[in-house]
C-alpha cells in the first residue's frame, strides 16, 4: 500500500534554474526600461524668399498667412481677419494704448500655461481651417519673456484638435509650425 | 499531557519554498518587458532640465543633441556655454539669459563654433559613407527646460541656424 503511494507522487519542480534566468533578466530589463516616453515637435527656421511681383487674380481668395502672437497679455491671431471678422468690425485699439490681443488672458496677465484661453484658440483655428482646408502653416511669434512650456502648448493646440474627432482621429489643423523671432 | 509536535512536510529538513518569490519575479518581469523600449535619444533628468509635456507623437531620430538647461548649454553632453540669471524688467524676477560677452549680435559665439564643427564632421561622415540616409540634413534635437524664456531659445535657434542646422526637433515628454 505504501509502495504504491510513493510511485504515484509527483516530485516537486526544481525552480532554481528559472529563478537564475529571471534574476539575470531583471537587471538587464531595468537598464533598458523607459518609464517616460519622448517625442519630437518639428519646426524650421522661417524661409525668406523674394517677394511675389505678380498680384493675385481678383476673383481668388486672399492667401492665408496665419500667425499667432504670444504675449503676457494673451494670444493675438494675425493674418486671418477675413475669417474672424467677416463684416470688417475688428475691434480697434484705444488711442494711446496697445492693441488688445484677440484672446486675452483669463486674469488679465498670463503667468502660467493655464492662464491662456486655449479652448477658444482651438475654436478659432477650427473656424479658419474650415475656410482654408489646404493650408497647413502657422507662424508663432512669441515675446521674449514667454516660457518655453507655453510655446510647446501653443504648438500642440495649432497642430490638432483632440476634441474635434474625425474618421482618422483628432482633426489636423496647422501642423507645420515656424517659430519667428518675435519681439525682443 | 504530552504535546504532539507538528511534523514538517519535507521530513523536517526545512527547505526554502521559493514559489512566492517566483510569483513576484514573474510579475516584475512582465512589467519590465512592457516598459522595455529602445530609442536613440535619452534625457539626463536633473533639477536644471525638465522637459514640457506635449501631445506630439513623432519618435525622435538620432541627430546632434543640443540641451538648454537653466545653467548651461550642452552639445552632445559636453558643456558649451554657461548661462546667467538677470532681473526681468517686467516682473522683477530672476530669469535665465545668455551672458552679453558670449553674444555677437544674436549669435552665441562659442556655441556657434561647436555646432559648426559638428556640422562639418557630420558632413564629412555623410560623404564618406556614401549613403543617402547618413547625409547631413541639418537636423538638430533641442531639449529645453520648460521654464526657459523664449529669448534664450530664440538666440539658440538663431545660432543653430547660422551653423547650418535648420531643421529643429524639439524633444518633449509624450503625454500618455
Amino acid at each position: 500500500m505504501s509502495k504504491r503511494k510513493a510511485e504515484g507522487a509527483v516530485p516537486d519542480l526544481d525552480l532554481t534554474p528559472i529563478m537564475n534566468l529571471v534574476t539575470i533578466l531583471i537587471p538587464f530589463l531595468i537598464m533598458a526600461a523607459q518609464f517616460v516616453h519622448l517625442a519630437v515637435i518639428d519646426s524650421t527656421l522661417p524661409a525668406i524668399g523674394p517677394p511675389s511681383t505678380e498680384p493675385p487674380p481678383p476673383d481668388e481668395k486672399p492667401p492665408l498667412q496665419l500667425s499667432l502672437g504670444l504675449s503676457g497679455k494673451g494670444i493675438s491671431i494675425l493674418g486671418a481677419d477675413m475669417v474672424l471678422y467677416p463684416d470688417g468690425n475688428k475691434p480697434a485699439a484705444v488711442e494711446g494704448e496697445e492693441k488688445p490681443p484677440t484672446l486675452p488672458c483669463k486674469s488679465g496677465t498670463c503667468t502660467t500655461v493655464d492662464d491662456y484661453d486655449w479652448a477658444e484658440l482651438a475654436a478659432k483655428l477650427n473656424l479658419i481651417k474650415d475656410q482654408y482646408p489646404d493650408d497647413q502653416n502657422v507662424i508663432l511669434v512669441p515675446d521674449g519673456n514667454i516660457r518655453y512650456e507655453i510655446l510647446v502648448k501653443a504648438m500642440d493646440v495649432t497642430r490638432e484638435d483632440p476634441n474635434n474627432k474625425t474618421e482618422t482621429g483628432a482633426r489636423e489643423l496647422f501642423p507645420f509650425v515656424v517659430i519667428a523671432g518675435g519681439a525682443i | 499531557m504530552a504535546v504532539k509536535k507538528a511534523r514538517r512536510p519535507n521530513g523536517g529538513n526545512g527547505g526554502l519554498n521559493i514559489n512566492s518569490m517566483m510569483d513576484m519575479m514573474t510579475i516584475i518581469l512582465v512589467f519590465l518587458l512592457k516598459s522595455y523600449s529602445t530609442t536613440d535619444v535619452s534625457v539626463a533628468a536633473s533639477d536644471e532640465l525638465e522637459l514640457p509635456f506635449s501631445s506630439a507623437q513623432k519618435v525622435p531620430e538620432i541627430a546632434v543633441n543640443l540641451v538648454v538647461e537653466q545653467g548651461k548649454i550642452l552639445v552632445d553632453g559636453v558643456p558649451a556655454v554657461n548661462l546667467t540669471k538677470v532681473d526681468d524688467a517686467a516682473t522683477g524676477q530672476k530669469v535665465t539669459a545668455v551672458p552679453e560677452d558670449e553674444l555677437r549680435g544674436q549669435t552665441i559665439t562659442r556655441l556657434y563654433d561647436v555646432l559648426l564643427a559638428k556640422a562639418e564632421e557630420a558632413k564629412r561622415i555623410g560623404e564618406a559613407s556614401g549613403k543617402e540616409d547618413l547625409k547631413f540634413k541639418g537636423r538638430i534635437l533641442i531639449q529645453v527646460d520648460k521654464d526657459m524664456p523664449f529669448s534664450v531659445v530664440r538666440t539658440v535657434m538663431y545660432t543653430a541656424g547660422q551653423a547650418q542646422f535648420g531643421e529643429f526637433k524639439f524633444v518633449v515628454y509624450k503625454m500618455e
